[in-house]
């Protein structure tokens, strides 16, 4: 599945594009994320532990940024396998940064595919939760920019 | 000669009860599922999680340390027991588990053991597969030219005639390209007053037997033999293909088949058996594997197709040339993929007599689970793209529907594309006998208002497979009692007692009365398979000469007896007499196999295509709610010419079911992949038709017709109903709304679409 | 399928102390039907289910004193189709059962299992929140109610508490109202709605009186079109004023495409299904109190 969207910064492209390449940062603005190491340049692994209700869901997941254009663009690609059962998680996210009058637009877009289990049977499950997600991310990462400007 | 001959004794053409189905409905019919051997071990399959990718590595270390897993085998372990471990009917590109490269997701990459199902199944979570993921082609017409290659090198297998010539490609996922050329089609494009090109697509299903498949194996090293217990249709070419992959001899392998859940082709040639075979072999035990209903969309499908259809016609509605182009898509593995793809190919251009035509059919590979037979075999995804476009030419040339196809039909003595001459197939009769009955000649009333209301007919046909095998054995106990021994399989077709009638019939005996023995590969002879709706043909003819000849032992046993040839009493009376007291046997066997001529390599044609032609036709009325896309099936018929039906009760039944699948195929039913894997591989999310779905008023009618050379006239039926039906309710809405849809499945939504596309393309003109 | 613990609860108080506030892996069971198809397909797997099938309390339907129908919790859906008081009293619900998931799921699934599980796609959440019904929920700490409407806060995400069963249902009187439960299905006929839209209101001199409308399968939850109620609210029941709420309707909701229908096809289904919802209600075609 994709998600598509949009976010508006008061900051300045290579302000955001140089938070944006750090995992560390990047991280920070996904809820569940934790136990993340950096095993080699541009390549990291963690923890993403996450729940719908009362369904709780962990994966392991590794992560590498496979284009950097500065300032205008990153490419993540993720695999995630679900902790408890057979399945994968593959995951492109692009982000392209335009700036116009001092502002940054980061054009984003996930795509999402599952396989296993968990994409036989768990799909609608999964597509909420992206969507909530989304939405946390989008939420936390503008209110640590707006930290960041401070 | 469409004469029906009435059963002289009185067997043939009785409806009785299926001689099983007191067991059946009281529980006690006995299912692979419910075997169980001392020390049994339950598999359960690991699978791709990747589409298309290089296996780096499977590490199992983790899961063989699961408290309570016995084993835990991948690839290399198999390749120690059987070296070359690939199969497959048409190509030997199978594997039994993965070896160096993943082609699907689902497909099988390792297999935990253990005594306990929940155990293993639990263990599969710690199995650690890492790939490295090559570039994915899903869409047959991609797969054409497509860089990424899912097979690199192909080996035909040669076990079939029909498929002997098969040399595959290289560096191409083109499985089989079948040519037919006959006369100039492209003049005939020039000559023409109109040329007609359309597309037409249908798209992956699945056959979802109640019953998924499950095998279980016995091996035993100590005296090199193996007994597979397996719900397969085609219980001695198992028994051949495993010996094979052995190196053993067939006697070395015995497979017995209990009933059948439901077959549908879905359990064709190898499916589980070479895995259980091997597991067994290593594990030295016992082992079972039972597919849960998801695993199904994992492991066989029914071939998405994309059909372009040229026609050259002339303005009386003649078609005087037709093109045509089919893509299949195979998936990953070939299956029986490619004989779906010439077989069915040759009749591509439907049941019309067209001088010139040009076929082109390809089998495709591409990263999907794999697809193969299917009830049907390929004819619906030809009859949809036909029986749509000569709709479609009827409604542009202002001429009905009906009489496009009396102009165009083809009919007894006249060449089909393959130069075959036609013989005992009733299409006309079919044709006229649906016109009567959907009263076709009184005009249909319009409706206002949102409910808009219409009516659609098709045709189609098919061949029969050739050339094919059949053997069976009568036997004839000392108290007269008589034994059935063959190995075609009653998956709910009612095969077991249609073939007891036709013993019952030569013998004079009633069909109740006759053993029939379920398939067991040391007792039952070799039959070729139970699909294609051939066994009453095929293994009926050769049942017949089977009874008939146990007749001539018994004439000749009783003159040896000092009886008398003509002896009119009862066979004991023949026994006794001979033996001095009860005791003895009589065996009478028949085998048949029909005449062929294979299609020349240049132009597919041939003058023997066939031993026997199937008809079907479907007429429907329903309603459609223009304002929600949603339709409502009044009435459907069904008419077909399966010869004259050993049992009409059967035969009606298997008409019913034919119609209902495809139902579900033309307006539910679709695979959904992303990225490879199959998101809805559950009745959750796949429907098929449930009791509130079949037409309000459903009927089927076979006519009056007689294959001459079939057991007492009778010929297959089980496909004959899935012919016309998609197109008959595509027809029925063009009709009704006046939108001309070219894919499958017409869901609400899509004719939703499809009249608001037209709203708006008629507000803008 | 991983095991679990699985206990039948002989009271509703063993019951309540069984669940724990704070461990999602103990849940309680009523007839389990969607439960084990998310057990099967691995996305959930519990420590313990607590199964309340023993519990006959829990199991009836009944009239209160007031004239409001009160099922129990474990009252099997089949129960509720075939029910006489329903029918006399909430005829909308033994209507709508029919054609809700199938006779052998409602042979089996309850009452309250069917309004815990959360799943967007379901017949009965929307219905009994146009029809004003409550849920009373009973814990270690009493009783509560809440109502249908506000009982659902996402996937599969209710207001209950981990450690809080359903004990009944209390639907209103009904009296003179008139309410409509269309169901539409895209795929076979036995399936889930790919939309839901349930009404009540009265009629009364030709005029829209104490309009409810919520549509379900539109979101994660039960959509109140409170905007939409608001217009019809004391209106004429002409055919303008029809066509002016369902225009409305069609521009307000913002559908999530799934497997049962895209979003832009969900919208159309809106503006269609509400007119016919409402023609029904006006010509007295449904359940009518």
């Amino acid at each position: 599945m994709k998600v598509i969207g949009q976010i508006e910064l008061k900051l300045s492209a290579a302000n955001v594009y140089s938070k944006l390449s750090d995992a560390r940062f990047f991280a920070s603005c996904i809820e569940g994320v934790s136990n993340l190491i950096e095993k080699s340049p541009n390549v990291y692994s963690a923890t993403l532990e996450t729940k719908v209700a009362y369904i709780k869901l962990k994966f392991e997941i590794s992560v590498e940024i496979i284009e950097k254009v500065e300032p205008s663009r990153i490419v993540a690609k993720s695999e995630g396998t679900p902790i408890g059962m057979v399945g994968r998680l593959v995951s492109t996210s692009s982000a392209n940064l335009i700036e116009k009058d001092g502002k940054t637009l980061v054009d984003y877009e996930i795509d999402v595919s599952l396989t296993g289990k968990l994409g036989s049977l768990g799909q609608p499950v999964i597509r909420s939760k992206i969507k909530e997600m989304e939405f946390q991310f989008t939420k936390h990462l503008k209110q640590a920019f707006n930290l960041a400007e401070e | 000669m469409n004469a029906r001959i009435q059963s002289q004794f009185g067997e043939i053409g009785r409806k009785i009860s299926r001689l099983e189905a007191k067991s059946k409905v009281t529980g006690k019919a006995k299912y692979t599922h419910h075997l169980k051997l001392p020390g049994m071990l339950y598999a359960k399959v690991f699978r791709s999680t990747v589409a298309h990718g290089r296996i780096i590595k499977v590490d199992v270390t983790e899961a063989k340390k699961v408290e309570g897993v016995y084993d835990v085998l991948i690839s290399v372990d198999i390749m120690k027991f059987i070296p070359e471990p690939y199969y497959g009917p048409a190509f030997l590109d199978q594997p039994i588990l993965a070896i160096d490269k993943v082609r699907y997701v689902g497909e099988p990459v390792a297999v935990v053991l253990s005594t306990d199902p929940h155990i293993a199944e639990y263990a599969t979570q710690f199995i650690e597969a890492e790939y490295e993921e090559l570039p994915a082609v899903y869409d047959e017409l991609e797969a054409m030219t497509s860089k990424a290659i899912v097979h690199d090198e192909l080996r035909p297998s040669g076990t079939f005639p029909d498929l002997k010539h098969l040399m595959g490609k290289k560096n191409t996922n083109i499985a089989l390209d079948y040519h037919l050329k006959r006369g100039d089609v492209e003049q005939s494009f020039k000559d023409a007053d109109f040329v007609f090109e359309h597309t037409f697509k249908t798209q992956q299903v699945m056959h979802t037997p109640l019953e998924p498949m499950v095998s279980l194996a016995d091996v035993n090293l100590n005296e090199q033999h193996v007994t597979i217990y397996s719900a397969t249709q085609s219980p001695s070419f198992v028994r051949l293909e495993i010996a094979r992959l052995l190196g053993w001899s067939e006697n070395q392998v015995r497979v017995i088949v209990p009933h059948l859940g439901g077959g549908f082709g879905a359990k064709l040639y190898i499916k589980l058996e070479a895995l259980v075979t091997a597991l067994s072999m290593i594990a030295g035990k016992p082992v079972k594997l039972s597919q849960t209903m998801e695993e199904q969309f994992y492991t066989i499908t029914k071939h998405p197709t994309t059909f372009k259809i040229k026609s050259a016609v002339n303005k009386s509605g003649k078609i005087i040339g037709r093109r045509c182009d089919v893509w299949w898509n195979g998936g990953a593995y070939a299956d029986i993929g490619p004989r779906v793809t010439q077989k069915s190919g040759f009749t591509a251009a439907g049941p019309y007599d067209i001088e010139n035509v040009e076929i082109e059919s390809y089998a495709l590979y591409t990263n999907r689970p794999p697809s193969g037979a299917l009830r049907g075999f390929g004819i619906p995804q030809l009859v949809w793209a036909y029986e749509r476009q000569i709709d479609i030419i009827a409604h542009e040339l202002s001429i009905d529907p009906l009489e496009i196809r009396r102009i165009n039909l083809l009919k007894n003595g006249r060449p089909q594309a393959t130069g075959t001459i036609m013989k005992d197939a009733a299409l006309d009769l079919v044709l006229e006998r649906l016109a009567t009955r959907m009263n076709w000649s009184s005009t249909h009333p319009k409706r206002n208002g949102s409910i808009k209301s219409g009516r659609g007919i098709a045709i189609g046909f098919k061949a029969s497979v050739a050339p094919t095998t059949s053997t069976a054995l009568v036997t004839i106990n000392a108290d007269g009692s008589c034994i059935l021994s063959m190995s075609s399989v009653d998956m709910g077709q009612g095969s077991d007692t249609a073939m007891a009638q036709i013993v019952a019939e030569v013998l004079h005996l009633k069909s109740e009365n006759i053993r029939v023995v379920n398939p067991d590969t040391d007792s039952t002879p070799y039959d070729m398979a139970t699909l294609g709706s051939r066994s009453v043909f095929h293994m009926g003819n050769a049942v017949k000469l089977a009874a008939e000849d146990a007749k001539n032992k018994l004439k000749l046993l009783a003159k040896d007896a000092g009886l008398g040839e003509d002896y009119a009493g009862p066979f004991s009376d023949i026994f006794t007499k001979k033996y001095g007291m009860q005791a003895g046997t009589l065996v009478g066997f028949g085998a048949y196999i029909p005449s062929y001529t294979p299609p020349d390599k240049k132009d597919g044609s041939t003058t023997n295509a066939t031993p026997f032609w199937m008809v079907g036709a479907t007429g429907v009325e329903l309603e459609v709610d223009s304002e929600t896309g949603h339709i409502n099936i009044l009435k459907m018929i069904n008419i077909v010419d399966c010869g004259n039906p050993l049992n009409p009760a059967i035969v009606e039944t298997q008409l019913s079911g034919a119609a209902i699948m495809q139902v579900g195929f033309s307006l539910t039913e679709i695979m959904k992949l992303d990225n490879g894997q199959v998101t809805n591989a559950s009745f959750s999310d796949y429907k098929i038709p449930g009791f509130n779905d079949i037409p309000i008023a459903f009927e089927n009618e076979m006519i009056d017709s007689y294959q001459s050379n079939g057991p007492f006239g009778a010929k297959g039926v089980g496909e004959s109903a899935t012919f016309g039906v998609s197109p008959a309710i595509a027809n029925a809405i063009q009709d009704a709304v006046g939108v001309s849809l070219s894919e499958l499945p017409m869901t609400p939504e899509s004719i939703f679409k499809a009249i608001k596309n037209q709203h708006n393309k008629r507000a803008g003109a | 399928m991983k095991s679990f613990d699985f206990f039948e609860a002989p009271s509703v108080e063993i019951a309540l102390d069984s669940l724990d506030v704070d461990d999602l892996q103990i849940r309680p069971q009523g007839g389990g039907t969607a439960l084990m198809l998310m057990m099967k397909s691995g996305v959930y797997q519990p420590s313990k289910l607590v199964s309340l099938r023993g519990i006959k309390e829990l199991r009836d339907i009944r009239l209160s004193q007031t004239g409001e129908l009160i099922i129990g919790s474990m009252t099997s859906l089949s129960e509720i189709e075939h029910s006489e008081l329903v029918r006399s009293h909430a005829p909308v619900i033994s209507d709508t059962m029919k054609r809700l998931a199938n006779v052998r799921v409602r042979n089996i699934a309850r009452l309250g299992g069917a309004l815990a599980h959360g799943d967007p796609h379901m017949d009965l959440p929307p219905l009994l929140s146009a029809l004003g019904a409550t849920v009373i929920t009973i814990s270690k700490n009493g009783r509560r109610s809440i109502e249908v409407i506000d009982l659902y806060k996402g996937y599969y995400e209710t207001a209950l508490k981990a450690d809080e069963l359903i004990e009944s249902v209390c639907i209103p009187n009904l009296n003179n109202s008139r309410c409509v439960y269309l169901k539409c299905t895209t795929r076979s006929a036995e399936d889930w709605p790919a939309l839901g839209v349930a009404l009540k209101l009265k009629i009364i001199n030709n005029h829209f009186i104490d309009v409810h409308i919520v549509f379900g399968s539109i979101g994660e939850v039960p959509l109140e079109m409170k905007q939409v109620q608001d217009l019809l609210e004391g209106k004429h029941a002409s055919n303008d004023t029809l066509d002016a709420a369902c225009e409305l309707a069609y521009s307000l909701v913002e559908p999530s495409g799934d497997a049962l229908g895209s979003a832009e096809y969900k919208k159309e289904l809106v503006k269609v299904y509400l007119k016919r919802a409402l023609v029904q209600a006006i010509n007295h075609e449904g359940a009518v109190k």
